[in-house]
This record gives C-alpha cells, sequence and structure tokens, in this order.
C-alpha cells in the first residue's frame, strides 16, 4: 500500500530523517518507537505532505529551509509532490500529536469541522460511529473541546480523523501523557479499527510497551534512522529492546 | 433628551459593528489586518456612484455589482500581492496599507470630492420613534446590521465554509490535516472581509457623502472596534460596536460634540491599559508581554 524509499528530511542544518525505508502493505498495523526527537513527528509529517506546506509557508517568510529527497510511493503512485490535501482525498489521514483539536469549538462542531471533504450525510455517519467507538463523548458533545481532558480529547482526535475516512490513518503518538487505563482504551478502540473495519494504520510511538503487544510489525527509529525491525513479538523478545524499551 | 439620545446610540453602534466586521472577519480567520479595509469601502461606493451617474444603470444592479467586485477585488488582492508575504504580520500591513493608500489618494488626484459623491437612501421616509425623528435609511442600518450579524452567524455555524474558516483560525495546521486549503480559506476570508466593506459603504453612504478621507475614518473606526473588542472576535465586535455607539452619542448629547472623536480614544487606551488583548481576546502572550 505505501512504500517509502529513502527518504531524507533537513531542517535548515538539522538532519530529522536519515535514508529511512519502509513500506506498509495493505491492512496492515504498524508501529514506529523511538525517543524524543528521534523523527517521529517529521516521519508523520512527511507522509500526510504536512511537510510540503511547512516547506511552502517557511519559504514564503523567508524562514527555515525545509528539504526533503526520496521518494512516497501510495497505491502504485508517486505522492512525494502531492500536496496535504489532495492526500487526504485519497486517504491518507494523519492525527497530529498533543491531542489535534479545536479547542474553541464543541465536539460536536469538531467533528463537523473535520468532515470539511464529507458530505452531510457521511459526516452524521461518521459522528454516529465516533460516539459508537467512543461513548464518552457522548455526553460531552456540546461541551468545548479545550475544557476537555488529555484522554477525551484524543479520543475526539482519533473520531474527527475517522469522520475523513482513512484508509491510511497515521497517528502520532496518541497515548503521549495518557494514563495507563486511557491508553488501554485507546489502544483498543485502535485495534478495532485495524482489525475490524481494515483501516491500515501506522503508530508512532515513544514507549514500546502499549504498543508491541498489539502491532503487527514494528520498526525502531533512532535519530532519524531505522535501526530494528521485525513482527511485535519479535521486537518484544529482542534482548536489546528490552533492556532499552522495557527496562528489563 | 434621553430617549432621542437613546435611539441615535443604537443607529450609531450598529454602523459601527457594520464598519468593524468585515475588517474583523478577514483578521480572525487568515490573521491578515487589512489597512486597505477604508479603501475598499471607499472604492465600491465610487464604483456605484461611477455605475449611476456615469452609464446610468439603476440603483440596485450597480450596488450588487460593486459589492461583487469589491469582493472579487479582496481576492485578487490576496492572490497577487499578500500571498508573497504571508507569514510577515509586518509586510501584510505595509502591502495593504499602500494598496488603501493608493487607491484613496488616485480617487483624490482624480478631483473626486465634493457633495454630489454621494448614493442614494433606499427609501425616502421618515419616522417618529419615542419622540425622536428618525429616518429610513438609520433604520435600515440597525435592521440590515442584525441581519448580518445574524447571517455571518449562522455561516460560521452551520455551512461547511463557515466550519473550515473557524478551524482554520484555531489551528491552521490541524485543519490541513482535514483537507481544508489554508491559501483557499484565507483568500476567501480578505475577499468577504473586502464584500463586507462594501455592504457597509452601500447601507451608511447614504447618510453622508463618498470622500477619499472616509476611506481613513473608516479604518480608523473599525481598529478602534476590533482593539477595544478585541481582534478576531465576534462577541468582541458586538461588545466594543455598543460601547463605543453609546459612549459616543451620550458624550455628544451631554457634553458636547467636540468631545465624541476622544470618547473612542480615550476608550482605547483605557482597554490598552487593563486588557489589552480586547475585551473578548484571546492573545495570552500579548497580555503577558505587557
Ligand atoms: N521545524 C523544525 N525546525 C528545525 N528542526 C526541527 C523541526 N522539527 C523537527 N526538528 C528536528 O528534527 C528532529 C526530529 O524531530 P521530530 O520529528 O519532532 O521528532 P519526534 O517526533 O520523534 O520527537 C529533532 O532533532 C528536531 O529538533
Ligand atoms: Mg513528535
Amino acid at each position: 500500500m505505501l512504500d517509502v524509499k529513502n527518504l531524507i528530511v533537513f531542517f535548515e542544518n538539522a538532519i530529522a530523517l536519515n535514508d529511512f525505508s519502509f513500506q506498509v502493505n495493505d491492512g496492515e498495523f504498524v508501529g514506529v518507537v523511538g525517543p524524543n526527537s528521534a523523527g517521529k513527528t517529521t516521519l508523520m509529517n512527511t507522509l500526510s505532505g504536512l511537510i510540503i506546506d511547512m516547506q511552502i509557508k517557511e519559504k514564503r517568510k523567508g524562514g527555515e529551509r525545509i528539504t526533503v529527497y526520496g521518494s512516497i510511493v501510495y497505491r502504485g503512485r508517486d505522492i512525494t509532490q502531492t500536496k496535504p490535501s489532495e492526500r487526504v482525498r485519497r486517504g491518507i489521514v494523519l492525527s497530529r500529536e498533543r491531542h489535534p483539536i479545536f479547542p474553541e469549538s464543541s465536539v460536536l462542531e469538531n467533528l463537523k469541522i473535520a468532515g470539511f471533504l464529507r458530505r452531510k450525510q457521511e459526516i452524521r455517519e461518521g459522528i454516529d460511529f465516533a460516539f459508537q467507538l467512543f461513548p464518552a463523548l457522548v455526553a460531552l458533545k456540546k461541551k468545548k473541546a479545550g475544557f476537555l481532558s488529555g484522554g477525551e480529547q484524543q479520543m475526539l482526535a482519533i473520531g474527527m480523523a475517522l469522520i475523513v475516512k482513512p484508509e491510511l490513518l497515521l497517528l502520532d503518538e496518541p497515548l503521549l501523557g495518557l494514563s495507563p487505563m486511557m491508553q488501554n482504551t485507546l489502544m483498543d478502540a485502535i485495534v478495532s479499527l485495524n482489525k475490524q473495519r481494515g483501516i491500515t494504520v501506522v503508530l508512532c510511538e515513544q514507549f514500546a510497551r502499549p504498543v508491541f503487544p498489539v502491532i503487527d510489525r514494528g520498526y525502531i527509529l533512532e535519530n532519524g534512522m531505522l535501526t530494528l525491525m521485525g513482527t511485535g513479538k519479535e521486537l518484544m523478545q529482542n534482548p536489546e529492546i528490552k533492556a532499552a524499551y522495557f527496562g528489563i | 433628551m434621553f430617549a432621542g439620545t437613546l435611539v441615535y446610540a443604537i443607529v450609531n453602534s450598529f454602523t459601527l459593528i457594520l464598519l468593524a466586521i468585515g475588517f474583523n472577519l478577514t483578521f480572525g480567520i487568515s490573521g491578515v489586518a487589512n489597512f486597505a479595509y477604508g479603501a475598499l469601502y471607499v472604492l465600491s461606493a465610487y464604483l456605484s456612484w461611477m455605475m449611476m451617474n456615469l452609464l446610468g444603470l439603476p440603483f440596485f444592479p450597480s450596488v450588487i455589482l460593486s459589492i461583487l467586485a469589491t469582493t472579487l477585488f479582496g481576492a485578487l488582492m490576496y492572490r497577487l500581492v499578500l500571498l508573497r508575504v504571508r507569514g510577515q504580520a509586518l509586510s501584510e500591513v505595509i502591502a495593504t496599507f499602500g494598496i488603501g493608500l493608493s487607491i484613496l489618494e488616485l480617487f483624490r488626484y482624480l478631483g473626486f470630492v465634493g457633495f454630489e459623491y454621494t448614493l442614494p437612501v433606499f427609501f425616502d421616509h421618515s419616522f417618529i420613534i419615542a419622540g425622536t425623528y428618525i429616518d429610513m435609511q438609520r433604520i435600515s442600518i440597525v435592521v440590515l446590521g442584525f441581519l448580518l450579524v445574524v447571517l455571518l452567524w449562522l455561516f460560521t455555524h452551520h455551512t461547511s465554509t463557515g466550519l473550515a474558516f473557524r478551524g482554520i483560525a484555531q489551528d491552521e495546521r490541524t485543519a490541513l490535516t482535514f483537507g481544508i486549503d489554508s491559501d483557499w480559506i484565507a483568500t476567501l476570508s480578505v475577499s468577504l472581509g473586502a464584500g463586507l466593506a462594501a455592504i457597509a459603504a452601500t447601507i451608511i453612504i447614504p447618510l453622508g457623502s463618498i470622500s477619499p478621507s472616509e476611506g481613513y475614518d473608516v479604518l480608523i473606526k473599525a481598529l478602534a472596534v476590533c482593539i477595544i473588542g478585541g481582534l478576531g472576535s465576534t462577541g468582541g465586535v458586538i461588545a466594543a460596536g455598543f460601547f463605543i455607539g453609546f459612549a459616543e452619542r451620550f458624550t455628544d448629547t451631554y457634553f458636547g460634540s467636540h468631545w465624541t472623536m476622544i470618547v473612542s480614544l480615550i476608550a482605547i487606551l483605557i482597554v490598552l491599559v487593563i486588557k489589552p488583548s480586547g475585551l473578548f481576546g484571546q492573545q495570552k502572550e500579548l497580555e503577558e508581554r505587557i
């Protein structure tokens, strides 16, 4: 489904992704785990095309230079230069890090804003589905999203991404800062989206513990480079990883 | 005297709201402070005047055409000029102010000054309300001002483009992840702001005349309302419109007309000292910095 080859991303003089290649197959759940500033967000922004928008805007105001090399092929088409709104139309949907919601709007309005590309009927169905997946949101639908807890905001953020009808869902640290219980709730929901709805998922996280048990395949990203890959099981049994990520 | 002042204060408030609402919409959504706003107001009035008096078109087609032309001018201004300096607030201000200056001074140079440059009232009729003589045009200002605020609210809360406006205003990059194109929305916001300036001119100009200096006055009034209300906040525009609108009329009645200009200036100063982000503003950093 997705074939990424030799991706290199520079910010002015810092290298964020260094010769990054990986594949994602249809229906897979892929995890990318790496420490802070490993390049996870840069990877997500490059896959979703946000980086192209950042590039244009930085250039316009004479800001930092962002350089991208390499190729991204999605369903047989090269999308390396495709702008983000077009990628969204083709089914690549990113949920950004740090609970990407619109704080001044109500929960319901957030879901409607997210449905920008969808018809009224589809938005209604999407909202129903989001409430079914996260029943906790129903009681909050009139509340301003900025007043929700981190976990509730993250549920909303995932609900919003689903309204767009993703085929490839990119999740950037959805568990960041959440309680272990909330992490489980969210992870269960994400797994069900993948297994029952057939949505292909690429998820980035800093911590391996909640990720490796549920993914099909995983990658370790360090300093912009892939250092290890394998199935979830293989990675969990890898002694280096045990030491570095599970503290055993 | 009190009742009369009250009636005129309400009219004055809606006039200010009409003058500021377009400037505020553009700023709230795309962060562009459109300093050509007053010039666009005057431009649309001159366009209507020219269509009626030079081409002999009837009133309604003329004003509709000039509102559309001004809206288009706003879009072109964004695509051709603003797009290149996007993100640099100072350059945006200089660019828009430069465009505004050129428009206004061009009309002055061409000699478009005098009392004959005005637009006709909608209905030539007047009433007595609460013992006060009031004409139909001032009533139109209140009715249309109110209607426009309601329409704008419906637009931003119940249409997909309006909701996208609010998404972009809150978090541009997140909006982008839902396929909302920020350049397109910013173009629309500048263009719609220009259209609102044109609508305001059509309703308000019949009470006075069209002149280049009107362009500067309108810009100052729009800025005053937006600064006091909190830039980008529609609730703030309404609150500040009423605040200045009432303060001006009551000062005029009880202290004399030469004090009215001072009132809004003092109001700006007080607001800037006490709450620099404006009554409804949310620019926390600004408050913390000062
Ligand atoms: N906008 C930017 N400008 C300059 N450097 C950046 C920018 N964004 C990220 N970086 C750098 O790129 C590297 C990767 O960052 P990021 O992708 O945010 O990592 P992660 O999401 O894994 O924490 C870091 O060294 C970071 O400092
Ligand atoms: Mg990150």
